[in-house]
């Protein structure tokens, strides 16, 4: 078996250009790996065909993009044109989009190559990737254990080294936290940086897409490509985009860097903890200087979260009523047996509950009790947050407050879902840039990660940190390492 | 004595050329689901984008409304489930729409009356469902036109305060190019509030929907008026409830009752981010608004030109424009307004023509009417060169001339042939010299006959008046 897919962009690019590679080549690769380990379950769809029409189509084609020829795996929620997207639910497990989505738009015009479509939970709802109406995805570092989620198909499929550039998306921590339990570099971009034109939403206000990847500096080349102003998304920024890449290598004495309280609290297991503050440690060491500090309102960033996002998931997911596209109830008994029927049998348990909750949220006096409130509080902790970045270049922390957990676990407690991702949550309240960048190993070789996170737009010197310890730490990250 | 207390909804569809939330063509009206893109179809993924052509023509609404403009104002999901509905939500404003505290005047048997507006808010037309048997259709078309919703305060107390209202909104709208407020079309919807009492509280209101034509909103108001005065005579009461006005039954129908606190999950569009009216918007938007109505109304009057007749130009909007071409030129304006309303309008009502879609251009009408002003031709001429007129470059003279009319304004020839009719129609001289002042007017046509209208009515005049007094 060949081992080109080990490499990072840069010397994928050399190759293609030396000729020395074919777009095919890594294309049939990704394909051997992912058929070996089919038992990941890391895709709900594969696009064997499609993808390998398309690398013998570019041997035809002059390298032009450094992403030439390059392969890449797209989270299940991103519209691919002809391309099953289903969200992990039975509600659009046949539903075949008429259009890209602008990134995805991106990604063809730069000539790599889509792989296929990795799991999630369904709609993005869960922290596990357990909600997918097609099986749990399996953390590659121990089977028995959860992937995270809900990007937990392209975490997966990057850490096992399947396709080992991916996209997720992250409306609550969905890259981040499976990022950290799968040992990979992952990055929710500034709100706005990238289109969401495209991303089947959950909460607009908070969704955002990212790259994921085994490597810091791969991490932020696909950053490069995937930023930008789009025309179709509002809320996408004006803001010139910047080279991510500037910055890795760059030393980091001098770099003020800030620890809220609440990140190293007795929420965190000792593992993490004691983990954390190795890196801080080595951080110390070579020059930076770290703070303990307090953020406003960060402890209630998980109820804000369920408030903001569910109510929004409750309209966002309104428009899957049976009658445009997706499932729909065959022979129904009127209007309202299309909907309750076709709705109740689409969608799963989690999406039901959610929708429930986000409905009862908005409705009449409660969307000024909870919803607007739940803005304001909000903003309260961007302020905090903006206010901390006038003093730190960046603020650090956990991921998650464990290690991956078993299969399984937690299914009957709707709310362990939202606790673990108490400590990333509050970045997407924020509107800020968050990563993951693996720092080590627990007890049972089950990965830990560092959040990274910085001040708007900013994501360059979050990379710059990112690399520093991806340098100094030199893990090995290949899961399979000892079963070779 | 019952009192009846009327507010009114009007939608009105604006006249952009793409659709508010994406960019395809705003062509309700044209092959079913032709004009259509994965926006307006609320596919998974899809954004909105917001049009800034109604962002403008909504202020400029507001502005006529006299509103107080929400400077930064934001968009709102209202949360329903209906098959016409393509995203389950219609985006709307809610709690920031673009005009607040607004007023229209109205007249109504010689007095004026203020109407308060309550507020204009901007927000998306749904599909058209067509119904076919046992099946439903939808047409996308209609999907994402953009509206606005006009919604006054209860201040209108009879049919004929609130047809008036109507009609005003209407030519507001049509004059400052908002909408083409074609109620029989569907791009100006009325839907009536109403309620009657005899003491200060309000009764229970009924809410007539989507009345097709400012007639039936009268009939409409009436009827049900009448409807609730009955069921409150036999001690019943009225139920909240929406109902629809079947004109030829001439009944209100009720559709469905309301009920109390309809839920439909309001909250702020997180996908469209605040819009910003800044001054300097405003004041651009303020200096686009054309010459409205009222004023034309008061122009053409203070110009000479009946109340009936500037009515009726103000009715025909193409025909205002035109007719405003000519203010500040010198020609005789009643004139022109009359040849307007007479043989042009018929002869464009019958081609179903725009004026601006003739070859009577400026120049030529100033020529023709300054012509007829100082007799050079008369009407019978006018009415056959008109269909030359609207359908030839040439100038006047030319289409005179190739029609092989002449007009005889050689005095010598003209005074022949007076002579000659005076000499046949002794009678009829004898009848004016006897004191028969209209028997001029026969002898007049005798030589119109004679010269097949081709004699200078003037000169004509004239040669007979000084003949006839001989």
């Amino acid at each position: 078996m060949s081992k080109y897919l080990d490499l990072g962009i840069k010397e994928l690019h050399n190759k293609l250009v030396n000729k020395e590679i074919k777009p095919k080549d890594l294309v049939l690769e990704a394909f051997e790996r992912i058929e070996a380990n089919q038992d990941l379950n890391a895709f709900i769809t594969l696009d064997k065909e499609g993808a390998i029409k398309r690398a013998e189509e570019l041997e035809n084609v002059e390298s032009d993009s450094l992403y030439y020829g390059i392969p890449i795996a797209i989270k299940d929620n991103i519209v691919t044109k002809g391309l099953r997207t289903t969200c992990a639910s039975h509600i659009l497990d046949n539903f075949y989009p008429i259009y890209d989505a602008t990134i995805i738009e991106t990604i063809k015009n730069n000539n790599m190559i889509i792989i296929g479509k990795t799991n999630m939970d369904e709609f993005a709802m869960g922290s596990t990737s357990q909600t997918s109406y097609f099986g749990a995805p399996k953390n590659p570092w121990n089977k028995t254990k959860v992937s995270g989620g809900s990007s937990g198909g392209s975490a997966v499929c990057v850490s096992a080294g399947l396709v080992p550039f991916a996209l997720g998306s992250d409306t609550g921590g969905s890259i981040r936290q499976p990022s950290s339990y799968c040992g990979i570099v992952g990055m929710k971009p500034t709100y706005g940086r990238v289109s969401r034109y495209g991303l089947i939403a959950f909460g607009s206000s908070l969704d955002q897409i990212g790259p994921m990847t085994k490597t810091v500096y791969d991490n932020a080349l696909l950053l490069n490509l995937i930023s930008g102003h789009d025309d179709k998304d509002l809320t996408s920024s004006r803001k010139p985009v910047d080279d991510y890449t500037r910055l890795i290598g760059k030393p980091i004495d001098g770099l003020k860097i800030g620890v809220p309280k609440f990140f190293m609290s007795e929420i965190v297991s000792d593992e993490v903890k004691s983990k954390v503050e190795e890196i801080i440690k080595l951080l110390e060491d070579n020059g930076a200087q770290i703070e303990y500090i307090d953020i406003d309102y960060i402890e209630n960033a998980v109820t804000l979260y369920q408030i903001i996002a569910m109510g929004e998931a409750s309209s966002n997911l309104a428009r899957f009523d049976g009658i445009k596209y997706g499932f729909s109830k065959k022979d129904p008994e009127g209007i309202d047996d299309l909907y309750e029927s076709t709705r109740g049998e689409g969608f799963g348990e989690e999406v039901k509950r959610r929708i429930m909750v986000g409905s009862y949220l908005l409705s009449g006096d409660n969307a000024k009790i909870y919803y607007n409130k739940a803005l304001q509080i909000r903003n309260g902790i961007r302020e905090s947050f903006l206010k901390a970045f006038e003093k730190y270049d960046l603020i650090i922390g956990p991921n998650a407050t464990t290690t991956a957990y078993n299969l399984g676990e937690g299914l009957d407690d709707p709310l362990k879902t939202f606790l673990d991702d108490i400590l990333v949550i509050p970045v997407n309240m924020a509107g800020l840039p968050g990563m993951n960048v693996p720092i080590g190993f627990g007890k049972d070789k089950l990965p830990i990660g560092l959040q990274i996170i910085g001040d708007e737009f900013e994501e360059a010197k979050m990379y710059q940190l990112a690399s520093f310890i991806e340098e100094k730490l030199n893990l090995d990250l290949d899961p399979f390492k000892e079963v070779k | 004595m019952y009192t009846k207390t009327i507010g009114i909804e009007i939608h009105v569809e604006l006249k952009t050329n793409t659709k508010i939330y994406s960019n395809s063509i705003n062509g309700y009206g044209k092959t079913a689901n032709s004009n259509v893109n994965v926006v307006d179809l609320g596919y998974p993924g899809t954004l909105p984008t917001l049009n800034d052509a109604v962002i403008r023509t909504a202020l400029k609404a507001a502005i006529i409304l006299n509103c107080d403009i929400n400077k930064r104002m934001h968009f709102d999901r209202k949360n329903y489930f209906y098959p016409d509905l393509p995203k389950g939500y219609q985006i709307t404003q809610a709690e920031t729409p673009i005009g607040v505290n607004g007023y229209v005047d109205i007249d109504v048997n010689g007095e004026t009356k203020r109407i308060r507006i309550h507020d204009i808010h901007i927000e998306e037309d749904t599909c058209k469902s067509i119904h076919y048997k046992h099946h439903s259709f939808l047409d996308f078309n209609r999907a994402g036109v953009p509206l606005v919703e006009i919604v006054t305060e209860a201040d209108m107390h009879s049919a004929e305060e609130a047809m008036a209202y109507v009609e005003k909104l209407r030519e507001l709208f049509l004059y400052a190019d908002i909408s083409d407020c074609k109620i029989e079309e569907g791009s100006m919807r009325c839907d009536v509030n109403i309620s009657i009492s005899k003491t200060d509280e309000l009764g229970v209101r009924a809410e007539i929907k989507n009345i097709g034509s400012i007639s039936s909103v009268g009939k409409a108001i009436n009827r049900e008026a009448a409807r609730q005065e009955e069921l409150l005579e036999n001690g019943k009461e009225v139920t909240f409830a929406t109902y629809r006005y079947d004109e030829k039954k001439d009944e209100t129908i009720m559709m469905r009752v309301k009920e109390a606190g309809n839920d439909y999950r309001y909250f702020p569009e997180p996908d469209i981010p605040f819009v910003e009216l800044d001054d300097e918007i405003i004041k651009e938007v303020t200096e686009s608004i054309p010459m409205l109505a009222s004023e034309r109304r008061k122009i053409y009057v203070q110009r000479g030109i009946s109340e009936l007749n500037a009515n009726k130009i103000i009715q025909n909007r193409d025909i205002s424009d035109y007719l405003n071409n000519f203010l500040d030129t010198d020609i005789n304006l009643v004139q022109a307004s009359n040849l307007l309303l007479g043989d042009i309008s018929a002869y464009l009502n019958k081609e179903e023509k725009s004026i601006f879609n003739t070859k009577l251009d400026t120049n030529k009408f100033i020529d023709v009417v300054n012509k007829l002003d100082k007799g050079e031709i008369n009407s019978k001429v006018f009415k056959d060169i008109l269909v030359d007129l609207m359908e030839k470059e040439d100038s006047v003279d030319e289409i005179i001339s190739s029609k092989g009319i002449k007009i005889i304004s050689d005095p010598e020839e003209l005074k022949k042939i007076v002579l000659t009719i005076l000499e046949n129609n002794q009678n009829s001289v004898n009848d004016y010299k006897n004191g028969n002042e209209r028997a001029i007017k026969f002898l007049m046509g005798q030589i119109m006959k004679e010269t097949k209208g081709s004699a200078n009515p003037e000169l004509v005049n004239k040669l007979l008046e000084e003949e006839l007094k001989k």
